[in-house]
């Protein structure tokens, strides 16, 4: 890390410290009104000067994060996880799918020590990365609202391009119509400013969601009083970000894009408990307040051009702010989304719950993979490859003895995202050359069956897809949906064709390989050799059965 | 307001001094330890709709389940039924409107000559003649009214099928607990559950067809269906050696569930009802969709709800009565007829209401207008007390004397008559204590058995 920045960042701190104190000396409220503006600015404080020390330990980060990791753990560790385990978890992890047959026995017979390294960068670079990046923040970000193809486009070459995650942020804050790659961000906004139904425009919901996705903080009560339960939430949190999002607007255009107007005065709210008005101009939950600079002179009346920027724009401020290495806040939710993602359990959880009464698991770790995170100018690469190089992460799900669940001994079972899910039953099955050739021209039994199966598999609109909750739909989807059925059907070299002339124990090697990334072992053979009988007339029909079960069986739908 | 608010607060305080305002800390229980018994029959286990890990459910608690398993049929009238032709005629008054009132079987009673059948069996029921509601629109008024217009907290109540199926969970039947018979289209509808979450949505059966993919396969035949289904469970038993079971019992119920609606495919043949059935609860919509009820009742559905639409009479009120009660007079009476004979009444609840009753007042295209002032809902069976008439109007029927009761109040009888117990009468959503009821209201004592 270079000395310079740092130093900049220390002074900023204290710099904003000590305007926040001054802002504090004024108010006559309570003291615990801005108990979280010190909480986070003393946690940035911490923050920075551990970032200073651990600067000085040569150690890598992930070495570090599994020295803070196995510091807690007590009770039984799992051991590293078998080859095998490690491909498929880190395929589904990078590139949105489970391996190839041949990608694990080739994994599987590779005797170089540096492997595990090598997989990791070929996956970071290569071409499934974008998709499967974007797939994964599509699915966060909005949450099955519905999809565009100016949202998927710039997402995709944000991720292909490892542009910054606090700039790929700044855009989605911050469209710009202008920028025919960039502007499909809109979608974030227009998509949750467009009315239901009968419904009013759900500001207050769009409001709620920048809070919840980008600093992990859901500020839903706040927004009619005080958060009862949580001291941080106040209600002035969640109306000075409203009233940013009270001003913008769908601009009408072919690709997503919004209009914003200027703020000419401060937002007047009150308390459902109280009757005292409060005001506030536009704020970044547990920021200072933004200034709203005086009207400009009165124009000549001439007609606004309503696309035209706003004299006064709230929304370059909170994109120029929000996400920046100096909000704490943004940088830890960034941090513990991430590695919620990769370890199917949050640092702070819930995940949209930061606020000082629900500390982190492991505060170090959340501390460290934040501050390193903006101090490599928020790589998501460089995040991504330094959990994935712990121990921490590449540790076995399985043990033979119990550990203690939340301390990371072992690799936690993550429910495959529905995206994840089919594009591994494509691969599995071996029918993805012959639905989906090229993704961008996907064939129509492809587009038919992605939207049946993202309707049994994927969560509903706007419920974060975090837990796992196994479906009556699902089941029956996979139980009787032809369309299911017949990826198991013999057909242009599918699985099924390809191993239909194979001996018994090629079949169940094969099936294994293909489907559970991985060879049986010794009871499996058993169990599945039964299954493939002599007799060529019904031999067809039972090797599809052992399919369908092992893809029907829970091993299929996690990442382990 | 104020001492509500007190209460939330010293309420919060506790939770906070228990520790329970946060998900309970990671390090110090095991996963099998978070799964305690409350949560089991409160949470996960409720799931069964759409999903949940209810398979955990199987043995240990179902004992408990069987001895006590209420259930309830819910018939929502949409639009709104005058119950001025129905359950309060005022004959013979300035707003009484042409039609007659008749003696039921329970002595100096009297309800609308169009629901002759209702009259004969009207014992098998109670009659709430003093309901008092607060909002006289559709838009907004059927979510108030099927949430229990519950105080606002900001967040979006489940619906009360929903909230019986988080409260009560499946019955030992496996099947979903909370099913909805309706006109037009069905499927996983998760509106209902609020912020309870999807798997708390009903399974709905569109015109009492059953949902995508139940049918079994025509490649597979049905001893095929019992070999895979072992093989994949002989699969995910090998997976779970060695790892959390909780995800591999999660898979198998949700299969299971599958097979046992799937073996259940009789409850969507209409032929496998006697013709004698079949006329007496009516062959038009809502007559099939209250049979298919009892039916789903029978095969262990905890929750039914039947929907039937167009109730909503602003002209010409009298002619659409004389048209839509009989559609409602002659199932209703024929289920409380049935379930009687069965001997369920004791434990099956059944509700017939609307968003709201009708005005007094007859408008100028004869119709009635929206009524929430004064109207009557019929409830009885399971705790509920049947045979028993609660409150009255004023002679003209436009409000009611003495106690008014909101659906608040009706939300806790019901909760009450249904056996959940004190200590679930709050929902936990993240650390958000809620009431599942209005904290204001109380239940009908008279009702309760």
């Amino acid at each position: 890390m270079n000395e310079p920045h740092k130093r900049d960042r220390l002074r900023l701190a204290v710099k904003r410290r000590q305007e926040c104190d001054v802002v504090l000396s004024c108010e006559q409220s309570l003291p615990r009104r801005n108990l979280v503006v010190r909480a986070l600015l003393c946690n940035l404080f911490i923050v920075l000067l551990l970032a200073a020390r651990v600067s000085h330990a040569a150690d890598p980060v992930h070495q570090q994060i599994d020295r803070l990791i196995e510091a807690k753990i007590t009770g039984p560790v799992a051991p590293r996880s078998p080859d095998a385990e490690f491909i498929r978890r880190v395929t589904l992890d990078l590139a949105g799918r489970i391996p190839t047959a041949d990608e694990t026995r080739s994994f599987l017979q590779d005797d170089s020590k540096d492997k595990r390294e090598a997989l990791i960068e070929r996956l970071l670079s290569g071409p499934e990365y974008a998709t499967a990046m974007a797939g994964l923040f599509n699915v966060m970000l909005m949450e099955r609202r519905g999809e565009n193809a100016d949202w998927d486009r710039f997402l995709k070459t944000s991720f292909a391009a490892n542009q910054p995650w606090n700039e790929l942020v700044r855009q989605i804050l911050l469209p710009s119509a202008d920028n025919e790659e960039s502007r499909g961000s809109a979608w974030f906004y227009k998509r949750r400013l467009e009315k239901s139904g009968q419904q009013p425009t759900d500001y207050a919901g769009l409001t709620r969601d920048v809070g919840r996705l980008f600093l992990g903080v859901d500020l839903q009560c706040a927004e009619c009083h005080d958060h009862l339960m949580i001291d941080d939430y106040k209600q002035q949190e969640f109306q000075g970000l409203f009233s940013v999002y009270k001003n913008v607007s769908i601009r009408n255009e072919k690709f997503p894009a919004i209009n914003e107007k200027s703020i000419t005065e401060k937002l007047e709210f009150i308390s459902v408990f109280g009757s005292e008005h409060q005001v506030t101009g536009p704020r970044i939950p547990f920021g200072a307040e933004f200034e709203i600079p005086p009207p400009p002179e009165e124009q000549p009346k001439k007609k606004p051009d309503p696309n035209a920027p706003p004299a006064f724009s709230s929304l370059k401020l909170i994109a120029a702010n929000l996400p920046s290495p100096e909000n704490s806040l943004f940088c830890r939710n960034s941090a513990n989304r991430i590695w919620f993602a990769l370890m199917g359990q949050g640092l702070v959880e819930p995940l949209d719950q930061f606020h000082s009464d629900n500390q982190a698991t492991h505060p170090e770790v959340l501390n460290l993979l934040a501050t390193e995170f903006a101090a490599h100018e928020f790589d998501l690469k460089w995040l991504l490859r330094q959990i994935i190089l712990s121990e921490t992460y590449q540790r076995s799900s399985r043990t033979s003895e119990e550990t203690i669940e939340g301390t990371y001994a072992r690799a936690r079972l993550r429910r495959l995202t529905a995206d994840q899910h089919l594009a591994s039953l494509l691969v599995a099955t071996g029918n993805l050359q012959r639905l989906l050739p090229s993704e961008s021209e996907p064939s129509e039994q492809y587009t038919e069956l992605q939207k049946e199966f993202l309707s049994a598999f994927a969560a509903e609109p706007k419920e974060p897809a975090l837990s796992y909750a196994p479906a009556v739909k699902q089941a029956l989807f996979q139980l009787n949906e032809s369309q299911f059925l017949n990826l198991l059907t013999p057909q242009e070299n599918n699985l099924t064709e390809r191993i239909s002339k194979l001996q018994p124990r090629d079949v169940i090697d094969e099936c294994f390989l293909s489907i559970f990334s991985r060879l049986p072992t010794v009871s499996e053979r058993e169990l599945a050799i039964d299954q493939i009988p002599d007799n060529e007339a019904s031999r067809a029909a039972r090797i599809q059965r052992l399919v369908w079960a092992m893809l029907t069986s829970i091993e299929f739908a996690v990442n382990h | 307001m104020a001492s509500s608010i007190c209460r939330l607060t010293t309420k919060t305080t506790t939770l906070k001094q228990n520790g329970m305002t946060h998900a309970p800390h990671p390090l110090c229980s095991t996963s099998e330890h978070q799964l305690s018994r409350r949560q089991l029959l409160g949470s996960a286990a409720a799931g069964a709709g759409t999903g949940g890990l209810g398979g955990l459910l199987q043995p240990a608690v179902a004992e408990e389940l069987k001895r006590d398993d209420k259930q309830v049929i819910f018939v929502w009238l949409d639009g709104g039924m005058s119950q001025l032709e129905s359950w309060d005629p005022k004959p013979n008054t300035q707003f009484g409107g042409p039609f007659r009132a008749i003696p039921t079987s329970l002595p100096g009673v009297h309800i609308g000559e169009l629901m002759p059948h209702t009259a004969k069996v009207l014992h098998h029921t109670s009659i709430v003649r003093s309901v008092h509601t607060q909002d006289n629109s559709h838009s907004a008024g059927v979510g108030r009214i099927n949430r229990g217009d519950p105080k606002n907290r900001g967040v979006v109540y489940p619906y009360l099928g929903s909230a019986v199926a988080k409260l009560m969970g499946p019955t030992a039947s496996g099947l979903p607990p909370y099913c909805w018979v309706k006109p037009y289209s069905g499927g996983f509808k998760t509106a209902d559950a609020g912020f309870l979450g999807a798997k708390y949505g009903a399974l709905a059966f569109g015109d009492g067809k059953p949902p995508n993919n139940l049918l079994l396969n025509k490649q597979i035949t049905a001893e095929e269906n019992t070999a895979r289904n072992e093989l994949r469970a002989a699969f995910s038993e090998r997976f779970s050696q060695g790892r959390s079971k909780d995800w591999t019992d999660a898979n198998s119920y949700v299969f299971d569930v599958a097979d046992t609606l799937m073996k259940r495919m009789d409850l969507f043949d209409e032929s496998k009802v006697s013709e004698q059935d079949r006329d007496r609860y009516g062959r038009h919509a809502l007559g099939r969709h209250m049979l298919m009820a009892r039916r789903l009742i029978e095969a262990g559905v905890r929750f039914v709800k039947v929907n039937s639409y167009h109730w909503d009479s602003h002209g010409d009120n009298f002619n659409a009565c004389q048209s839509l009660i009989p559609q409602f007079d002659r199932p209703f009476a024929a289920l409380l007829e049935d379930l009687n004979e069965r001997g369920m009444l004791d434990n099956v609840l059944v509700i017939a209401m609307s968003e709201f009753g009708r005005t007094p007042k007859i408008n100028s295209h004869v119709g009635r207008d929206h009524w929430p002032e004064a109207w009557s809902v019929a409830m009885g069976g399971a705790g509920i007390k049947r045979g028993h008439v609660i409150g009255r109007t004023n002679e003209l029927g436009t409000f009611v004397e003495d106690q008014e009761y909101d659906v608040g109040h009706l939300f806790h009888t019901w909760f009450r008559g249904l056996g959940v117990s004190e200590e679930m009468m709050e929902y936990d959503n993240d650390g958000q204590p809620l009431p599942v009821a209005h904290d204001d209201c109380f239940p009908i004592k008279e009702l309760l058995a």
